[in-house]
This record gives structure tokens, sequence and C-alpha cells, in this order.
């Protein structure tokens, strides 16, 4: 390891924050280059130093001024504890769900009304009938006031649904 | 004596008993008002943002995760408040320390400075020597004692993130006593 990098990690090594892979290098390095040294000696002195004055210089609450601001605390942060405790999610959980649950119904309410697939359809059994009377049979018998056919496009697969009056007569001009 | 444990005391104070809620302040009272004391450098500045601080830990007691460190919980809030106290202060803060910088390089009493009893002086200009995220690191980790880790969960960042500010704090202190020490014998020789 050179100089150069050792001196950029003295100052970790010197609070015991170096990451224990590069401890062994830094110390050989150490052993060996006495101005590296000398600067280690320098940042654990400088932090001891400062460590020391911080614990000699330090402030306490008087008693009574400790006791009225907590008292003070008590009286203006009243605890916000839910209704529904213990709710385990925060708030930002509930608005989540609350808008799964709005775009859920959101989908359910305006896009299935123009599906225009079983939801629409008046009777299961109309496109077999349908399709048999475009073959040609006779559905003066069935009950169903309206019909559907659907047309399957091959090539590209698009669907073309048609629905019918019962009435509905198909002309074909040959 | 029994005591009772931070949990207990915890849902004691949320079912509104306020001396459970002093118990369990308590033991950190003293490194919750010196943390804003060295952020701040002044003693009333410290109160308020202690002050603010224990009326946001009692608000939000409820949302304290029962078994985690209530130390590490209540000194998050308290630098956090510290931040926000800095933050609506800065122009203020910027010219105090322009001014104590001034006094401390143009002293004409070098005794002064350097007796034992002012080292409240020389410890603030060293922490003013570091921007906020160096100084809360610097305090936690060496005025607190706090891991790396630990302190790393209270300033909600990286570990690497703490090294690297607990790097940089270290060399600027190291900077600054350096200068400290060169300024007096500078001012030794000249009285000479």
């Amino acid at each position: 390891m050179k100089c150069k990098k050792v001196r950029r990690l003295l100052p970790l090594m010197a609070g015991g924050d170096l990451r224990s892979s590069r401890i062994s290098a830094v110390k050989a390095h150490l052993e060996r280059c006495p101005e590296c040294q000398l600067e280690y000696d320098a940042y654990v002195l400088s932090l001891e130093t400062a460590k020391e004055w911080l614990e000699r210089d330090r402030k306490d609450w008087e008693e009574s001024e400790w006791l009225r601001a907590v008292q003070s605390a008590v009286t203006q942060g009243k605890p916000k504890v839910s209704p529904l405790a213990p709710w385990p999610f925060r708030k930002a959980w509930a608005y989540a769900v609350m808008g799964v649950l709005a775009a859920a119904l959101t989908l359910l309410l305006v896009v299935k009304p123009f599906d225009t697939g079983e939801g629409m359809m008046p009777d299961s059994g109309v496109s077999s009938r349908t399709q048999a009377r475009l073959s040609g049979s006779p559905l003066e018998e069935s009950q169903q006031q309206i019909v559907k056919m659907t047309m399957v496009l091959p090539e590209t697969g698009q669907k073309i649904i048609w629905f019918f009056d019962k009435n509905f007569t198909l002309e074909v001009n040959e | 004596m029994w005591m009772k444990n931070e949990d207990e005391l915890v849902g004691e104070a949320l079912q509104g008993d306020h001396s459970s809620f002093e118990q369990l302040l308590r033991p950190y009272r003293q490194g919750l008002l010196n943390m804003a004391y060295r952020m701040t450098g002044n003693r009333e500045e410290a109160k308020e943002i202690c002050q603010d601080a224990l009326i946001k830990v009692y608000k939000y007691l409820h949302r304290f995760k029962r078994g985690k460190s209530f130390k590490n919980w209540a000194y998050k809030i308290t630098v956090n408040s510290a931040y926000d106290f800095l933050r609506k202060k800065k122009r203020f803060e910027d010219t105090v320390q322009k001014q104590k910088e001034l006094e401390w390089s143009h002293s004409p009493d070098p005794e002064r400075q350097y007796r034992n009893k002012e080292i409240k002086d020389r410890i603030e200009v060293c922490l003013q020597k570091l921007s906020s995220r160096e100084k809360a690191v610097f305090l936690l980790r060496d005025g607190d004692g706090f891991s790396v880790e630990e302190t790393s969960m209270i300033l909600k960042c990286s570990s690497l993130s703490v090294r690297t500010h607990l790097s940089r704090a270290r060399k600027k202190i190291r900077a600054q006593f350096e200068r400290m020490n060169l300024g007096y014998r500078e001012e030794v020789n000249n009285e000479v």
C-alpha cells in the first residue's frame, strides 16, 4: 500500500473504524513508514483530545427545566393514536390501498360497460342460432328478440360483431 | 428496584402516563441536549431544539417500533430537529461563525485562549469548521459512542457515507488543532 492511500485511511484507522480487511495492510505500512506513523499519531492525539474536550464540556438540564420541557412536550404533542390501532400500516400504505381499490372500482364501472364481450350478449346460445339462420335454417321458433353475429378475420384476427333484431332478414343479391 | 424496560414504558406513555414518558427519556436527556448544543453552539438554542424533539417524540410515539432502540430513535428525531433549526437560522449562524473566528485569531490575550476553562470555545471553533452532516456524524460516533452502523441508521444514510463524513470531520479537526498550536507558537515567539 502506498503512502497516499494509507494517509487517506488514517482518520478512520485512528478511531478504529477501518474495515478489518484493511487494518493489517495499514498497520504493516505504518511499521515501515515513520512519516505515516507520525501522521497517524497526530490523528490519534487530536481525536483523543477532541473526545476529552467533549466529555469535559458536557451540558445537562437543571431538574426543573427538564421537567418543564417534558410537561410542555406532553401538552403540546398529544399522540395521534389511530382509532384503527393496532392498525399495522402507516398512512401512506392506507392511501396506497385506497388508490388501488379506487382504480379497481373505476375499471369495473367505466371500462366494463363498453366491453363487447360476454357481458353484452343477450343470450349465449344466439351465435349458433344465427349461424343456423345464415346457413338457411328457420329461426321463427326462437323467442330471442336480438341476435348476434360475430365475424373473425383470419388475416388479422380482428372481430366484427353485429346485433340484429329478430325480424331482420338477410337479402343476398347474386 | 425493578426497572421497566423501554417497550413497557412506551406502552404506558401511549396510554397517557406522563411519568413513564419522562422515565423513558431521562437516561438520554443529557446526550440529547449535548447533541443539540454541539450542533448549534448555543445552550438556549439547544434547549429549543430539544423541546421540539421532545414534542415530536411524544407526538409520534405510536410510530415507534417496539423492540428497536428507543435511544437511536430519539437521537434521530433530535438530529433532524437540529437540522431544521440550522436551516432556518443559516444566515444568522454564518455571521456568528465569522465573528467567532475573528475573535479567535485576533484575540490580544493568548493566555485566555489556551487555558483549560476555554475548552468550550475550542470545541466550538473546531466544530464550526464542519458541515452539518460531518458534525452530526462526528458527534454521534466520537462524542456519544454510537457505532458506524448505528450512526448510519440514525442519519438514514449508508455506512459508507458515514465513514466518508467521519474521515473528513477528523481531518478537519486535526487541521484545526494544528492551526491552533501554530497560532500559539507564533504568539509565544512574538512575545519573546
